[in-house]
């Protein structure tokens, strides 16, 4: 039992371990330069939320940052799929298709685990104090999960490289600089609201910003997102199945 | 009076009937039969587009069909393919295999994948390093293999978990003569000394002639005709006289080559006998060439 499971994920994580030092390294830049720019940029001359700055930016690139690890599975699964073919070894395996996207799921999370821990690093050098309870750890497993999900779905759904640059391009990048990781959501135009509250990244900020600075936790939001990691999860299942045609 | 027979049930490891896969408006494969029996050796031959890779694919579960039925060992493979899988083993048309593993990890992830006995893994693994002639580069990450040997590494991964049946899309397409010949030399002993059945195709056409005890030649998605290799010449005659005039060469088929020579006595142009091939089989029956 589980052997799909484990195929799965033994086949990322080796992947993953030759190239781990780059991987980590193009991973730690991005949120770096953010803090540097906003961070310090702005310093605690500017409060957000009744926060400064800095402290309400951390948690919203900890979101943007393991979004990008967990989703960007997609790109690495292209490849895969594509240009290799090696996705096919699972199509053939005598394994379920739940334990492919199970398996993919886990990596997708340890690698925005991964990116979470260095800014958590960050935060240390930075001298941002933040708070890391277990409801943190419930919120940043179900966002991980959700995105990495949804990496899976786009990767099975799209037919090259070019598309899944353009789902990037339209919709992954707008939503990351929309959702509230770099500014309060509702300081936007109702109209613009509405939208961004019917983004995923939205809910999980808010939770994961909560988590981490002592704020009260809406769990109605807490459950939209495990709606939108369930409703992920179907989707990348739904769309293995329509690889087989 | 009664005959006792101890002739050994050879038994069917695939049985796929009226096998239709449509993609739209498009059918690539329009109705195809084929039963392959333990330890044969056949051949699925057309030209490019003629539905041997969706056949594949369909086969092996890459594909859903549209419509028809597919057994293994009268397993349902459609609707329980995971009993069925375990018979299967799949080289497909490229070298699959992970650039960033080491011929040991691939072969270490497939053996995961299929539920190999974690105490067997190992074992089994170098004994297909040793099978493939691999041993010395087993630590070595695939990225660094040239294509025979991806090709071989590929080949003996299907076999970990000791398939009872083998399907080869192009197994030597795009490598070099020499180790075409190796890679043959392989297909073959995998064939003889482990008694699996094997189903290529190919468009090496003289190739499959030489090693495949049966064919199924396919066309626009449908089987033209089946048989052994040497039935199919037969029945076109066994000769070929060819004729060459002045703007193309005619080919006349004859059942024995003295009749063959009587008509290149009355041939007033310059003649050339010999024996059929497959490929006349196949153009006679297509009205293409293969090799195109």
């Amino acid at each position: 039992m589980f052997n799909g499971f484990q195929g799965v994920l033994y086949r990322e994580l080796n992947v993953f371990r030759k190239r781990a030092k780059k991987q980590i390294l193009a991973s730690s830049l991005s949120p770096l330069l953010f803090l540097i720019a906003f961070g310090w940029g702005f310093g605690d001359r500017v409060a957000v939320d009744g926060l400064p700055y800095i402290t309400f930016l951390i948690p919203g690139l900890i979101a943007m940052s393991s979004l990008n690890q967990s989703y960007g599975i997609a790109l690495e699964l292209n490849i895969t799929r594509f240009y290799f073919h090696v996705f096919d070894e699972f199509l053939i395996a005598p394994i379920s298709h739940v334990e492919i996207v199970l398996g993919e799921a886990a990596y997708g999370m340890f690698k925005g685990l991964l990116s979470t821990a260095l800014i958590f690093a960050y935060s240390i050098i930075f001298s941002v104090k933040l708070v890391i309870g277990p409801m943190f750890f419930l919120a940043i497993l179900t966002h991980t999960f959700l995105f990495a999900t949804l990496g899976i779905t786009i990767a099975m759904l799209v037919r090259d490289h070019g598309d899944q640059a353009t789902v990037n391009t339209f919709v992954i990048t707008p939503m990351i600089f929309l959702s509230g990781t770099f500014f309060p959501v509702d300081k936007l135009p109702a109209v613009f609201k509405w939208l961004v509250y019917a983004l995923p990244l939205t809910h999980s900020t808010k939770v994961i910003r909560a988590t981490l600075t002592g704020g009260d936790v809406n769990m109605l939001y807490l459950l939209l997102m495990t709606g939108f990691a369930a409703a992920f999860f179907l989707t990348a299942l739904w769309a293995i199945r329509r690889v087989e045609g | 009076m009664a005959v006792t027979e101890t002739v050994k049930q050879v038994k069917n490891v695939l049985e796929a009937e009226g096998l239709v896969k449509r993609f739209g408006s498009k059918t690539a494969i329009d109705g195809i039969d084929l039963r392959i029996r333990e330890g044969d050796f056949t051949g699925l031959l057309g030209p490019n587009g003629a539905g041997k890779t969706t056949t594949i694919k369909a086969l092996t579960g890459l594909v859903k069909p549209t419509e028809g039925k597919v057994h293994y060992y009268g397993n349902d493979f459609l609707r329980h393919p995971m009993e069925a899988k375990r018979f299967i083993g799949v080289v497909p048309q490229q070298s699959n295999v992970d650039r960033d593993l080491t011929a040991y990890e691939n072969l270490y992830l497939h053996s995961i994948l299929h539920a190999i006995p974690r105490p067997l893994r190992r074992g089994k693994i170098e004994e297909s390093l040793e099978f493939a002639g691999l041993q010395d580069y087993r630590d070595r990450q695939v990225k660094t293999f040239s294509g025979g040997m991806k090709r071989r590494l590929v080949l003996v991964r299907a076999l970990l978990h000791e398939p009872k049946i083998l399907f080869l899309d192009e197994p030597t397409v795009g490598l070099d003569p020499q180790i075409r010949k190796n890679i043959w030399e392989l297909i073959l002993k995998i064939n003889q000394q482990k008694g699996m059945a094997i189903l290529l195709t190919t468009h090496y056409i003289e190739e499959a002639e030489k090693l495949c005890r049966s064919a199924y030649i396919i066309d626009k998605g449908k089987i033209i005709v089946e048989g052994s290799p040497d039935d199919l010449k037969k029945d076109m005659g066994g000769y070929v006289l060819e004729v060459f005039l002045e703007d193309r060469v005619e080919e006349e088929f004859f059942s024995s080559k003295d009749d063959a020579l009587a008509r290149l006595k009355e041939c007033g142009h310059a003649c050339k006998i010999r024996q059929v091939t497959l490929e006349d089989v196949f153009i006679k029956l297509t009205g293409k060439r293969i090799n195109v």
